[in-house]
Formats: C-alpha cells, sequence, structure tokens
C-alpha cells in the first residue's frame, strides 16, 4: 500500500470513518489464522485448505500489505498437497476436487506462475473423473429406476464432483474452471483441455430453465429447479468467457432480480462480486453486508468474511483473466 | 442417545414405545405449552446436560412449506431449558445451500430465539471428527461429525413433515442428513447418495440415535418433497422418544404404510418400533388427525 493510501487509512480511521472492509473484515481474517498458518472455518479451529485458500485469495487483492501471513498461509497449503497431487479438506484427510482447485488457485496467485505442485494438481483434477455418466453407469440406468430417469439433464456431460466416486455438481466444477482459465492452455495436462470443454458444457446444460443455478438439477419430475445465488454467481464467474451467450444473460438478469431478497452475507458478496465482474451495476454493498455483520457477526465463518473482503476490494486477477489470455505475471 | 451412548436394540428385546400426537391449528397455538407437557409426560433424562435442537432448514422458503418452523424450536428450546437442560443449542447443515445464516435469517428465526451467534451452530462450517459407523448398511464405513453433534448429550431431530421423491417421506430419521458437513462432502452431500440413501439414514442414525423426536406436522409438503412440493397443512406436532416409531405414526397420518417405506423398515430392526401394536398413542389418535398426504406416481405403492 502507499503512503498517501495509508495516510488516508489512517484519518478515516481516526474519523471512525474507515471502510466495513478495513476495520472488520480484514482484521477479522488476520486475527482468525492459526499458528500453523492455515485458517479453521472459525477462529480457533483446526486449520482447513478450503478457508485457508479463501482467505489467502482475499489477503492477496491488497497488493503486498499481507504478504507475511499469506507466505505463512501458502506454506501450510503446499505441506498439506498429498502425494497423488490432490489436497485433502484437513492435513492427512481424503481428497477433494474441491478443495484442490481452490489450493491451486491460491497458489498461483502467491507463485505468480503455476509450479510442479500446482501443476500435479491440476493432473490429479484432470484425471479425476465424476461417478455418474460412464458406460456402467448408463448401462444401470436402463436396468433400474434410477436418477437419471428422474432428473432432466445430460450426464454424458460431466465436470468435477466435491469427493471422488460422486457426481459432477455446479460449484466444484466452476472452480476448476476458474483455475483453467488462469493456467497457460500449454501448460494443461494430457486430457485437460477437453475436460475443460465437457465442464462448460456441463454447466451450461445445468442451467435452470429461467436462467440461474442451482447445485446441479435443473429439472426434477419435471418441475423446473430453482435457481440459487451463490451456483449462479460461481458458475457466471467461471463462463465469464462468453458473456454474450444468453444463458448468462438471462442469469445475471435472475441474479439481478432477486439481489434485494439476499438475506445472507456469502450470497450477497457473491452476487455482488460477479455484478462487478460482469461490469453491471449494483447497489452498494457495504450498507447491507455491514448491517448483516452487525447482527450475527457472519456467524464468524472465515470463509464469509474472505467472500466479503473479495467483493468490497478490487477485483481479483483471477477473476479478470480471460482463457484466450495469458495470465499475468 | 446422542453418540455417547447410543444403543442399537433388536426389536424382539425392545419395549413399547411412546408417541404423542398434538393437534395444533397454526404456529400462533400454544406451542410451548403442547411441547411442555408432553416433555413433562416422557421426562427426558436432560438436566444439566447440553442439548442440540436439529431442525431441517434446506433453503430459503416464503411458503413456509420446507423448513420447521421456528416457532417449534422456539418452543422446544423454552421446554428443554424449563427442564433444566444447561444448554440448548440448535444446530444444522443444510444440505444444498451454502448460505446457512442466509437461510435461518429468512426464517427469522434471530426473532424467535435470540442472538444467533449464541445458540446456533452452522454444522457444515463446525469442526469434525471422524468416527465409525454402528451399523454397515452402508459402503460407509466411518463418517465425519460435527463436533457439535458428537459432545451433544442429548439430540432432538426437529423436521417438517414431507414427503420426499427419492425414499417416500422424509422425516426426524431422514432429517440427520442435516447432520453430515458439506465442508467435509460438499452442497448437496452426495456421499450419501451414492452410498444409497435409504442406507446411509442407518448408518448415520446408528452412529447418532436421536434421542427425541418433534416433527412440524403443523403445515408440512405433500406432492415432490422436500422442495418442490405442495403445501398440506395436517395441523399436528407429533413427538416421542423413539425416532422409528414417531416417523411411523407420522407415516399413518400422512396415509403412507411405514413398513413400505424402505428405510423406516430397516430401522425398525435395530433403532426403534414400527409395529403398530408396539406404539402406545398419546393425546391424539392417528385415525382423528390422518390426512392423507399426495405422493409422486413411483411411490404410490406406499399408500396404506
Amino acid at each position: 500500500m502507499s503512503l498517501e493510501c495509508m495516510a488516508v487509512m489512517t484519518e478515516r480511521k481516526k474519523e471512525g470513518n474507515l471502510p466495513f472492509r478495513e476495520e472488520y473484515c480484514l482484521p477479522f481474517l488476520l486475527s482468525a489464522q492459526n499458528s500453523d498458518g492455515g485458517w479453521g472455518y472459525h477462529p480457533e479451529s483446526q486449520s482447513s485448505v478450503e478457508p485457508t485458500a479463501w482467505a489467502t485469495l482475499a489477503l492477496q487483492g491488497d497488493l503486498g500489505r499481507h504478504a507475511e501471513p499469506v507466505d505463512r498461509a501458502s506454506k501450510w497449503l503446499r505441506q498439506t498437497q498429498l502425494t497423488e497431487g490432490a489436497w485433502p479438506r484437513t492435513a492427512g484427510g481424503h481428497p477433494g476436487c474441491w478443495v484442490t482447485a481452490l489450493a491451486c488457485l491460491a497458489l498461483i496467485e502467491h507463485a505468480k506462475a503455476p509450479d510442479a505442485g500446482i501443476l500435479k494438481g491440476l493432473q490429479w483434477l484432470s484425471d479425476s473423473w465424476p461417478a455418474e455418466g460412464n458406460w456402467w453407469w448408463r448401462l444401470r440406468q436402463r436396468w433400474h429406476k434410477s436418477p437419471g430417469m428422474v432428473v432432466r439433464q445430460d450426464h454424458t456431460l460431466r465436470g468435477w464432483s466435491w469427493t471422488p466416486g460422486t457426481a459432477s455438481w455446479v460449484e466444484p466444477t466452476a472452480y476448476v474452471l476458474i483455475l483453467l482459465r488462469n493456467i497457460p492452455e500449454q501448460l494443461y495436462p494430457a486430457g485437460a483441455s477437453k475436460r475443460r470443454q465437457l465442464g462448460e458444457r456441463m454447466l451450461y446444460d445445468r442451467a435452470c430453465p429461467g436462467g440461474g443455478w442451482n447445485a446441479g438439477n435443473p429439472m426434477v419430475y419435471g418441475v423446473p429447479g430453482e435457481p440459487r445465488i451463490g451456483p449462479t454467481a460461481w458458475a457466471l464467474l467461471a463462463l465469464r468467457d462468453y458473456e454474450n451467450r444468453p444463458e448468462n444473460r438471462t442469469s445475471l438478469d435472475w441474479l439481478e432480480r432477486n439481489y434485494e431478497n439476499i438475506t445472507g452475507p456469502g450470497s450477497l458478496a457473491l452476487a455482488h462480486l460477479c455484478f462487478r465482474v460482469y461490469g453491471r451495476p449494483a447497489p452498494p454493498l457495504e450498507p447491507k453486508l455491514s448491517g448483516l455483520y452487525g447482527e450475527n457477526h457472519f456467524l464468524r465463518n472465515v470463509v464469509v468474511a474472505a467472500w466479503a473482503c473479495l467483493a468490497l476490494g478490487s477485483i481479483p486477477a483471477w477473476l479478470r483473466r480471460s482463457s484466450k489470455a495469458e495470465p499475468e505475471a | 442417545m446422542s453418540y455417547s451412548n447410543s444403543r442399537l436394540i433388536p426389536s424382539f428385546n425392545r419395549p413399547p414405545s411412546k408417541v404423542a400426537i398434538r393437534r395444533m391449528a397454526s404456529y400462533e397455538d400454544d406451542l410451548e405449552g403442547a411441547v411442555w407437557e408432553t416433555l413433562l409426560e416422557f421426562q427426558p433424562a436432560v438436566r444439566d446436560k447440553t442439548v442440540l435442537l436439529k431442525p431441517n432448514f434446506v433453503e430459503p422458503d416464503a411458503q413456509g412449506i420446507i423448513n420447521t418452523h421456528p416457532a417449534v424450536i422456539r418452543a422446544a428450546r423454552e421446554a428443554f431449558l424449563r427442564l433444566g437442560a444447561k444448554t440448548v443449542i440448535i444446530g444444522e447443515g443444510p444440505g444444498h445451500e451454502r448460505d446457512t445464516e442466509g437461510i435461518v435469517e429468512g426464517l427469522r428465526l434471530r426473532d424467535y430465539v435470540g442472538r444467533l451467534e449464541d445458540v446456533f451452530v452452522d454444522l457444515n462450517a463446525d469442526e469434525v471428527s471422524t468416527v465409525p459407523t454402528r451399523t454397515h448398511a452402508s459402503k460407509l464405513k466411518s463418517l465425519s461429525l460435527p463436533k457439535s453433534v458428537l459432545s451433544a448429550d442429548f439430540v432432538v431431530s426437529m423436521p417438517k413433515m414431507k414427503t420426499h421423491h427419492w425414499v417416500g417421506a422424509t422425516l426426524s430419521l431422514k432429517n440427520m442428513f442435516g447432520i453430515v458437513p458439506g465442508n467435509c462432502y460438499g452442497w448437496p452431500k452426495n456421499i450419501l447418495h451414492w452410498a444409497g440413501i435409504s442406507r446411509s439414514i442407518l448408518d448415520i442414525n446408528s452412529t447418532v440415535r436421536p434421542d427425541f423426536a418433534i416433527v412440524d406436522g403443523i403445515v408440512g409438503m405433500e406432492g415432490n418433497g422436500p422442495i418442490q412440493g405442495v403445501r398440506k397443512a395436517s395441523g399436528v406436532l407429533v413427538m416421542g422418544d423413539d425416532p422409528v416409531a414417531v416417523d411411523a405414526t407420522c407415516a399413518r397420518i400422512m396415509g403412507l404404510a411405514p413398513e413400505r417405506i424402505d428405510y423406516l423398515k430397516q430401522a425398525a430392526l435395530l433403532l426403534g418400533n414400527l409395529q403398530e401394536e408396539k406404539v402406545e398413542q398419546r393425546g391424539e389418535s392417528i385415525a382423528s388427525v390422518r390426512s392423507p398426504f399426495e405422493v409422486l406416481p413411483a411411490f404410490q405403492g406406499l399408500r396404506m
């Protein structure tokens, strides 16, 4: 942070006029970091990969102001990587697709370029297929009444699951697609380009009929699924390269129509971030977010505080990058 | 019997269970009185204990037909505190929606129970411990479960009375899916679907068997439940200390044969009483409150 900037911040703090992000979100995140360098889902809880990745991504946006906590967090993330390349939810646990994608993303931002550990994580993601849609699964569909007969979606379009051995869902797929957008295609492991195309098609296939996304079932028993804010925001952020597609536009419209009814800070922050990335006007976030903070302190949730920091800060580079361009140095 | 003292009792060795049905026309009725009087009958051993209320919160719901109504939660919380419980916390880990705070704010839970930070735990973001499952009905051999659940002395399952498009009905046993944390398994907790929903219900409930169940059947859901169905007012609270017997009673109220609901039939082997003759009804009779629920064509075979 520049000296002028620091002087302004100090002055605003004296006046009791410090922005919500500076006064509450960042101090909360910084004070919640564990001595091992990671973050738990709440202050004083065991370090976990997901909150550590989100907190790292949130703090990285401040141009080196938080270099020390970010360095410690990155070190913790590297230490928790499993030998096969994936990341577990907590140190030594079972691998997860979403945590692997988020850890890679946080480390790319720290390292400024994909290194061996990140590429190994990407390799694992590229090799990690969801359980639905393979030939054995499709054969079973023919013989049994199963979800494939009840939900309307193309199961050959496979994205990423939350945990290995389960089906593709919107959010983990979106996280991996955002990660892929931040890695030069020439560094992709074999099959990653195809996985990316399938993942993008899968997201469009899972869009709800009137726009927006839910966890990943757009139609059940012939009834259109209700979109939800979080999955809609993540899917839109993942598909940002296709901003003129009608699905993107109707989903943004849906998000706009529903913005005023949002009652949770996590959803509010994600929707706002999405509007900013797409260049759509949005009502000021800070008053509503600080109001919610005043009621429940975000239930002391580190992930929510990190999303609030991201939404209130400048648009992070990892959301601005286009797959058509090289990642910034 | 919570996690610390769960016991599996084979059906031949199990005494009869009691289930109370209280008629409640609306959420403005004296719910606190009804729950209090029922707890006096059951005399649960909660003095100086930590009680965890596990409602069913799924997603924001303007019609009030998806989530357990906060008035019922307040009534239960007040009654357990009055019985001498040291602490009564409310814990839930919604299955599809990460924004738990958004759901509880949308429900206005704070207006009913006070500051959420003091009384509410998001089970999707709690610390976890991995424990072996006490049965092996599914391929899950262990589960990572929230410490707030594992450390509770007394667990109360508080579902909404609803039909369910995969298993027929969702009541106090199915409601326990919500203790499985999203921060380990994702949103949805898809590992439970792949392990078999009915079998997972058994393994979860054998590992953390609810000590008590309070079913919000004042307004529930029929048809394409648990999210996309339509309003169904049965006007009852159903309560008891045997979750299988409570669920079986609810099924009968809904016009469904509990022995045809796969997970209930299996649960009767080790977790509680299913047969009508082994359930002593208190309060209203089933016949007086029976109100058949519409079910999807795939579940017509469940009808009594």
